[in-house]
């Protein structure tokens, strides 16, 4: 008797830890994601901090729009402002300075920076007390043709002082000798960064700049950073903003936080499907074990317990697990955090910081998200017990009975996944702001899958059917056996299955989605591309320098090239900011394809503008009209609209501008792509390679691609997107897995009769085990299709408002989730197998 | 007693004892017994007298402390767990008190279990045999819960004897059936051995349960105390009021 206690002890055990494990999961990722951001922000804090000690007043230009992120490049300071800056009487010292972004190569003559990490052109001051990055070890640059650069990446890269180093931005490629290596606050990386200081003409050269990105000013003794601040406000142009040296910190750091703040938020995104996953295993261990201990609860009854007092034992049992499992989960979210830093330090980003920062908003958010889930999954299962009454104590025989779906919770299953349809084509097709959309679509999603979910009982027993068919063929009883027992209790096998579900659902969703962006830009370069090659930056997404196009140009065999630059705009009674795109009128057209509006495009001039159809539609915008528009560097503009082009390939935007305007008017000096075409007969292959060379010898950031090679490139950046996301999914998806394993576990100790009884009639112990490996298996198919299917609806659903996309179904994949469902049922299946096949026969066939 | 025939399961000195030291409780205490081919053997005795262990040991569903137990020509304590579960597939049939059948399962696979278990195709002839002995035509394709107790125990018996096994063990066959139920239930295990040569050994605590055997043992604290005829339902009353 011990015996059989201590066994149903460890099993409960086994089911708190698994349970725990189902909530832990999701609050370690919430955990781990505020940590490790925390920690990157906190690090940002000190080192913009500590950098701007010197400095008292800062000054910098004033942005209408920032298109920073867009890759858009910054306006500049005019020379004139550090004049009148330091004619100031409370300005002791004052010193431009610039720093933006470049490129700089390897010994290995490519790119410098793994993961995207970016490199910076920056200015050293002349007062030291400006300056960010102090020299660790041999000095500072004396003439033009000296850098320093970060300590880090010279390490990293095994640069020696002496050493040449290339670096290229706007103008052309330069090799300069290294004199120093630098440190930022105290630490040798910028965040992982690669950073290149120079003198400060030599740095504007390099970035094409005749301004300075900021000026840094000291006060003289007796005068406060503010009172200066005051005093420069009240002085110089709107065209500048002013902070004191300790704001302008807090603004950078702000700016980095904003910027992380998307990477937050995905990383909740994905956290909140773990924890959702979670709720759905906790909901079923729960009902499970409600079930099994229904004799007990009626005992409990008998002997003058409440409904409350029932009710009560079961919400403490879901609060001890919840409140077990966020703990776990928050002390492994601190673990994953540090991982993730030493991960960052592995890659070279070396981030300047003592720990990991525990916000108090972390505990509180990881340990009251978790509980609550918990309590809210098991609220439903502990109500059930309440409504056992006292007799059920005396009936015999404490296995559940197979009872169909209920009409009611198929009924409202039904409504709730019609609704989360509803919802999400409101969000999809009703103009919402894209927030609200979001959260329709999310919210809509949602319900779609807890319908889908109180509906599946039903569906269970044919998919059972059907997936289960193939192992009754081959594997005779075994297979019939485990089929039987997915659908014995219907109700059980959907929910542990639907928690796959949800996984597999995303999976499916974006990896179709991923396909159709595939082949929707691979359809747009081919159906619209008329150029020969593509010329992008070999990040493939920053834009580059001006002079690269002319210098392809040059090269024989060239025709022609046209560049594109790509800003931003405000543009009056539009809501939000409108993307405009720059393009050369007389070449465009030639080397690129666009449905309607080539005429317009080919006679656009400064003051015009070409829209595209949709934004044409949304705006209720006619040609003829004139808009009034504010560019990023804070001029305003009349663009009479031109003409209305309709663009299939979606490389021009809302609004199409000249280049010339682009760099006048929008400040964009930049080129973001660039098309060139070839002379009749020229050898594709040579030209390329001598571009290819042209480009190494000058203006290494850019590359020359075949449309092919742009597809392909394209494809990969995709493909990566995408592997992240899987990575990120995968946690759901092991939720889900320990789901089977709980169920399986407390489906075999109902069932430890029926398994004595088939050992003593000769069942082998792999035969047990194979019973319940064939069940995991079945069930997690289930989950597999069902995800499938709803993964394709949902993605045939959401891609429908998106014009001219590419709907592809990429089938191998989805075969292949199936596959990796299936082995992954085969793994949960392991411990269950073993406990069921070590079942001792005598023990299993015990009747008291 | 002096037995007709060869030995078809046969105990040697066989001792059991549960748990260590001074808590060790010794079940069975040299048992030595022989059960004849084709004969119905029924053991009784007091609870803990150790019945239900002996059965245990000699169907190779627990092992002796010390001693050996022979079936069909094959010594089983030394069998590791494939073996013995092959042996229990193939040369016996069991029918427990209850919870015989998987629910998941009819009728008609009920008793082809140990069949389907082993990958092999049934008999057809000496199942539609079986199936007619039982009397269970019309609800072969009814599952364990559409059946009454009484039927739930005859495809018990029915799936015990469709391997064809060399023994039967009964425990407590009708331990959770009415008087009439039981009645049909011995009656079928009766014919299973006067119809098909069958070897059926039963555990029972029920006189008149045993009183359908031929030979009836006793046992009391570990040990066989009566080893003959089994007679009238009275005469095994009374035997068992003096073992006590």
């Amino acid at each position: 008797m011990r015996k059989v206690a201590l066994r149903g002890l460890f099993a409960r055990k086994l089911r708190l830890v698994l349970t725990a494990l189902a909530v832990a999961l999701g609050v370690t990722l919430i955990a781990g994601t505020y940590v490790f951001t925390d920690t990157i922000n906190r690090s940002f804090d000190r080192i913009f901090a500590e950098s701007a000690k010197g400095t008292d007043a800062s000054v910098t230009p004033a942005k209408a729009i920032d298109t920073s992120d867009n890759g858009g490049t910054q306006p500049t300071i005019p020379v004139s402002v550090l004049r009148q800056v330091r004619a100031q009487d409370d300005v002791q010292s004052a010193d431009g300075s610039v720093f933006d972004v470049g490129t700089v190569l390897g010994k290995d003559g490519k790119r410098i920076g793994q993961g995207g990490a970016p490199n910076f052109i920056a200015s050293v001051a002349d007062q030291p007390r400006f300056d960010a990055f102090t020299v660790k070890q041999g000095r500072k640059p004396r003439t033009p043709d000296e850098v320093t650069i970060d300590a880090s990446t010279a390490r990293k890269q095994k640069f020696e002082l002496g050493d040449k180093i290339a670096v290229v931005a706007t103008a052309p490629r330069k090799d300069y000798t290294i004199v120093g290596f630098t440190q930022i606050a105290g630490v040798d990386s910028f965040g992982g960064a690669t950073v290149v200081d120079m003198q400060l003409p030599e740095a504007q050269r390099m970035l094409g700049k005749t301004g300075f990105d900021q000026i840094q000013v000291a006060a003289k003794p007796g005068v406060t950073p503010e009172e200066l601040r005051d005093e420069l406000r009240s002085e110089l142009s709107r065209s500048v903003e002013v902070r004191t040296g300790q704001e302008e910190a807090r603004k950078q750091s702000s700016d980095i936080r904003d910027n992380l703040g998307f990477l937050t938020t995905a990383l909740l995104v994905f956290a909140g499907i773990s924890l959702f996953v979670g709720a759905f295993i906790i909901f079923n261990t729960f009902s499970i074990t409600v079930t099994q201990r229904m004799r007990e609860f009626a005992l409990l009854r008998t002997l003058g317990a409440s409904r409350s007092q029932v009710m009560r034992s079961v919400i403490t049992e879901g609060l001890t697990i919840g409140a077990f499992g966020s703990i776990v989960g928050l002390a492994l979210g601190v673990l994953v955090a540090g991982g993730l830093r030493a991960l960052f330090k592995a890659v070279g980003v070396d981030l300047p910081s003592e720990g990991n920062v525990i916000a108090s908003r972390t505990i509180i958010v990881s340990l009251v998200v978790g509980t609550v889930v918990t309590l809210l999954s098991s609220l439903a299962p502990a109500l059930r017990a309440t409504r056992v009454p006292p007799v059920e104590a005396l009936r015999e025989g404490a296995v559940p009975s197979a009872h169909g779906p209920s009409r009611k919770v198929t009924v409202a299953g039904v409504l709730l996944g019609a609704v989360g349809i509803g919802l999400m084509c409101i969000g999809l097709f009703g103009s919402l702001s894209d927030n609200a959309a979001l959260s329709l679509m999310g919210g809509g999603a949602l319900a779609t899958f807890l319908g889908v979910a109180l509906t599946s009982p039903y569906l269970v027993r044919p998919l059972a059917s059907l997936v289960g068919r193939p192992f009754e063929r081959t594997r005779g009883i075994t297979g019939r056996l485990a089929r039987e027992n997915t659908i014995r209790l219907p109700g059980r096998t959907a929910v542990t299955a639907a928690a796959l579900m949800v996984g597999v659902t995303l999976v499916t969703f974006v990896s179709i989605f991923a396909s159709g962006i595939r082949e929707t830009i691979a359809k747009a370069v081919d159906d619209n591309l008329t150029a020969a090659f593509v010329v992008q930056n070999t990040d493939g997404f920053s834009p580059f320098s001006a002079r690269v196009l002319p210098t392809i140009a040059r090269v024989d065999g060239v025709s022609e090239v046209s560049a594109v630059r790509f800003s931003q705009a405000r543009v009056q009674g539009v809501e939000g900011e409108t993307p405009v795109s720059g393009i050369e009128p007389a070449t465009f057209t030639r080397l690129y394809r666009v449905s309607e509006g080539a005429a317009a495009m080919r006679a656009l001039r400064d003051g015009q503008t070409v829209i595209s159809k949709d934004f044409a539609d949304k705006e209720k915008i006619e040609a003829g009209q004139t808009l009034q528009v504010t560019t990023p560097v804070g001029r305003r503009l009349s663009l009479r609209v031109a003409g209305i082009a309709d663009d299939k390939g979606d490389m021009t935007t809302s609004l199409t501008v000249t280049n010339d305007q682009m760099l006048s008017a929008f400040g964009e000096p930049k080129d973001a792509f660039g098309m060139v075409r070839l002379e009749p007969g020229a050898n594709e292959p040579q030209v390329q390679a001598q571009m290819s060379r042209v480009l190494e010898r000058q203006f290494p950031e850019a590359e020359v691609l075949t449309a092919d090679e742009f597809k392909d490139n394209i494809a990969g950046q995709v493909n990566q997107l995408l592997y992240l996301i899987y990575a990120l999914l995968a946690l759901a998806i092991i939720v889900s897995l320990f789901g089977i394993v709980n169920t399986l576990v407390l489906s075999i100790s109902e069932r430890t009769r029926e398994l004595g009884l088939l050992r003593a009639v000769g069942t082998t112990r792999r035969q047990v085990k194979r019973v319940v490996r064939y069940e995991a298996v079945i069930t997690s198919l289930i989950g597999g299709v069902l995800g499938i299917v709803l993964g394709i609806v949902l993605a045939v659903l959401f891609t429908r408002p998106l014009d001219d996309f590419t709907l592809s179904i990429p089938v191998p994949s989805l075969v292949v989730v199936l596959v990796l469902a299936g082995l992954a049922g085969v793994g949960a299946a392991i411990l269950p197998a073993r406990r069921a096949a070590r079942l001792d026969v005598l023990d299993a066939l015990a009747y008291e | 007693m002096n037995l007709p025939g060869p030995l078809l399961v046969s105990a040697a000195d066989i001792t059991r004892i549960y748990g260590e030291g001074e808590a060790a409780v010794r079940a069975l205490d040299g048992v030595t017994v022989g059960f004849p081919k084709g004969r119905f053997t029924a053991i009784m005795g007091p609870s803990g007298s150790g019945k239900s262990t002996l059965m245990h040991i000699l169907a190779g569903l627990d092992r002796p402390t010390s001693g050996s137990v022979v079936l069909d020509d094959v010594e089983i304590t030394k069998l590791d767990d494939r073996r013995l579960t092959e042996l229990r597939r193939e040369r016996v049939g069991f029918v427990f008190q209850s919870f015989n059948l998987l629910p998941v399962l009819d009728a008609r696979e009920n008793i082809v279990l140990p069949l389907s278990i082993a990958g092999k195709r049934p008999d057809a002839e000496w199942l539609d045999k079986l199936i007619a002995t039982v009397g269970l035509g019309d609800r072969l394709d009814h599952r364990p819960s559409e059946l009454s107790g009484g039927q739930q125990q005859r495809v018990a018996v029915a799936r015990a004897l469709a391997s064809k096994p060399a023994v039967v063990f009964a425990d407590e066959p009708t331990g959770n059936l009415d008087s009439k139920s039981s009645a049909e239930l011995l009656e079928l295990l009766r014919r299973s051995v006067d119809e098909f040569g069958q070897t059926v050994i039963m555990v029972t605590h029920d006189p008149t349960a045993a009183s359908y055997a031929d030979r009836l043992l006793v046992l009391a604290d570990g040990r066989i105390v009566h080893d003959g005829e089994a007679n009238t339902a009275e005469d095994v009353l009374d035997l068992m009021k003096a073992v006590g």
